[in-house]
């Protein structure tokens, strides 16, 4: 694991809001096939970090490449066609649709997708859509949200949204998945059951993730890295005993004690 | 017996030519509505601007047929490709907008094309509409649909007893209904479709969408350039009914009696469209027949209250409408 090769490298990425430099030159590397977690203080410039690389801001600088393929100030829609998929903070649950088609609209590749393609290709769009609807099927059954198919994506709980978002990313086939505070709001079971996730897709079908969190105890005890950023930059990267003990990273963030506090829970 | 002020005759409700009136005016409007309701409904894109799409599709084909001698073959499929240029440039700038401001440039849009063809009186004949056009060139629009219509009433019409005495226009109320009931029935299959799904994606959450790989800019551009060609299509009819255009008919009332169709017929259903349309056609023509102790045209303005009024009940007691479903309503805030 130590010697893989990065998935992901930024470098030097900036954002600017009016005068302040949300992101500062930020510079990271992301192993193939980690777990790494991003943590930081608030207003550290992660969710600014995490809304560039996934280009939903146009950045100020820097560059970053996923796999090779240079990636930065590209349109969201084609980052996440190359299988870089990001998940939010606040869910985005597309409520007036059923959990089914919020499932389905996710998959690449379908025919149908285009005006041409609807109207035309009616034999491949409709084999295509078997495929999907089955690969959703078993996707929510692995959530354990297969009951709620039909239902509105709106009148699922908070917990069952953020699920529904990562099996909706995982509907994509992504490689590398970002996924911004996917334990905020939700309870410890669901939350085990999401690491539990995570984990298994890492192992199984090689997925890379990088997630920002705040729960020391699930950062110390489910990454196998840690990046660090505090006022737009990347200030510390390791993995996370070494990040525990890293003197900048206590100065700047853990500060009073917290390491202590995640050793005494964990 | 006490005197009431107000005298109701419902002789007109037994006119066959009334309902028939109404019926091609709710037919038009259909059309009209059915791209708003692929905008608002299924898109979440607030297009206010579909009367100038409507006016660009009448005046194009009026022109290339009137001035440029083409026939329907030509200029119809040519007017309908034009306002699908137009629509994609309107939309290229500011479909980036937010929705609200989006609005406010589709509006400007619409006001354009009017002032437009208000002025430019050698391409559209001014104030005085088409007329002044088909006049100079000795050339009308509607000749070539007027046959086609007297074919229809003698071959299909007359044979099974519809006098076009009684019956008026009978068979401009046939086509338009046919064309608007394949319309819709398209649109029905084709919101159902993935493309479909795609649309509904974005008016839910434009960055989820994006964020799974859905170029959702692109996807409002199609939605718009199709309402465009509803636009068109409506002012193609529009045109044979009122035989010549004048910027009067563009006004964006228009695209708001369009939008109260929907309303009243219910977000994304476009059967709701249809039977929206002919409510509202009907209520705004049926009370012209009202014989009230009023200057005409404070009756023509009464029908409007009326019509505001009988919205505002529908809001306060049904807000998605007759057909749209509520749980979509609510859920989608």
């Amino acid at each position: 694991m130590n010697d893989a090769a990065p998935i992901f490298r930024a470098e030097r990425v900036v954002k600017r809001f009016g005068g302040i430099r949300a992101v500062n030159g930020a510079t990271m590397d992301v192993r193939e096939g980690s777990i790494t977690a991003l943590i930081g203080p608030n207003g550290a410039g992660k969710t600014t970090f995490f809304n560039v690389i996934t280009g939903f801001y146009k950045p100020d600088g820097g560059s970053a490449t996923f796999d090779g393929k240079p990636t930065l100030g590209h349109p969201p829609y084609a980052i996440a066609r190359l299988g870089m998929v990001r998940t939010f903070q606040i869910t985005k649950a597309l409520a007036a649709m059923p959990v089914i088609d919020n499932m389905m609209l996710a998959a690449p590749d379908q025919p149908g997708e285009s005006l041409f393609g609807t109207i035309f290709r009616q034999p491949a769009n409709r084999s295509r859509e078997r495929e999907v609807r089955n690969q959703a099927g078993e996707l929510l059954e692995m959530f354990n949200l297969q009951a709620l198919a039909d239902s509105y994506a709106g009148t699922l709980s908070g917990g069952q949204r953020k699920l529904l978002e990562l099996a909706r990313a995982l509907m994509t086939k992504p490689r590398f998945l970002l996924l911004d505070e996917p334990m905020a709001g939700i309870n410890p079971t669901l939350g085990r059951r999401l690491l539990e996730h995570m984990e298994r897709l890492r192992t199984e079908d090689g997925v890379t993730f990088l997630f920002v969190e705040h729960d020391m105890d699930v950062v110390m005890n489910h990454s196998d890295r840690v990046i660090v950023m505090a006022e737009g930059r990347v200030i510390a990267e390791g993995e996370p005993h070494e990040v525990r003990s890293n003197q900048a990273v206590i100065d700047a963030y853990l500060g009073a004690g917290l390491p202590a506090e995640a050793n005494g829970d964990g | 017996m006490i005197e009431l002020p107000v005298a109701v005759t419902f002789d007109f409700l037994t006119a066959w030519d009334f309902w028939i009136a109404v019926g091609i005016l709710a037919g038009i409007y259909g059309i009209f509505a059915l791209g708003l309701q692929l905008n608002v409904g299924y898109t979440g894109v607030l297009n206010f601007g579909q009367a100038g799409f409507m006016a660009i599709g009448a005046y194009a084909a009026i022109i290339f047929v009137v001035d440029l001698g083409w026939s329907y073959w030509l200029a119809l499929p040519a007017s309908a490709l034009l306002t699908i240029i137009v629509g994609l440039l309107i939309g290229l700038p500011s479909l980036r907008l937010r929705a609200d401001y989006f609005a406010i440039a589709t509006i400007a849009f619409s006001e354009i094309v009017r002032d437009v063809a208000q002025n430019a009186r050698d391409l559209t004949g001014g104030n005085q509409g088409t007329i002044n056009l088909e006049l100079e060139n000795d050339r009308f629009f509607t000749d070539p649909w007027f046959s086609t219509s007297d074919w229809i009433q003698e071959n299909l019409l007359d044979p099974i007893g519809l006098s076009g005495q009684e019956f008026g226009d009978l068979p401009l109320f046939l086509v338009v209904w046919v064309t608007l009931g394949l319309l819709a029935l398209g649109l029905h299959f084709l919101v159902r479709s993935p493309w479909g799904r795609v649309l509904r994606a974005v008016r839910e959450d434009e960055d989820a969408a994006r964020a799974l790989g859905k170029n959702a800019f692109s996807y409002k551009l199609q939605s718009l350039a199709v309402a465009a060609v509803l636009g068109a299509i409506s002012g193609w009819f529009l045109a044979f009914n009122l035989e010549s255009v004048s910027q009067v008919a563009f006004e964006p009332l228009y695209t708001f009696l369009g939008f109260g169709a929907l309303v009243l017929g219910g977000l994304a259903s476009f059967g709701g469209v249809l039977v929206g349309s002919v409510l509202l056609w009907t209520l705004l023509e049926g009370f012209r027949f009202l014989d009230l102790p009023l200057a005409a045209d404070k009756v023509s303005a009464l029908r409007f209250i009326i019509v505001g009024v009988i919205l505002i009940l529908l809001m306060a007691f049904r807000p998605q409408g007759i057909f749209g479903k509520r749980e979509e309503m609510v859920l989608g805030e």
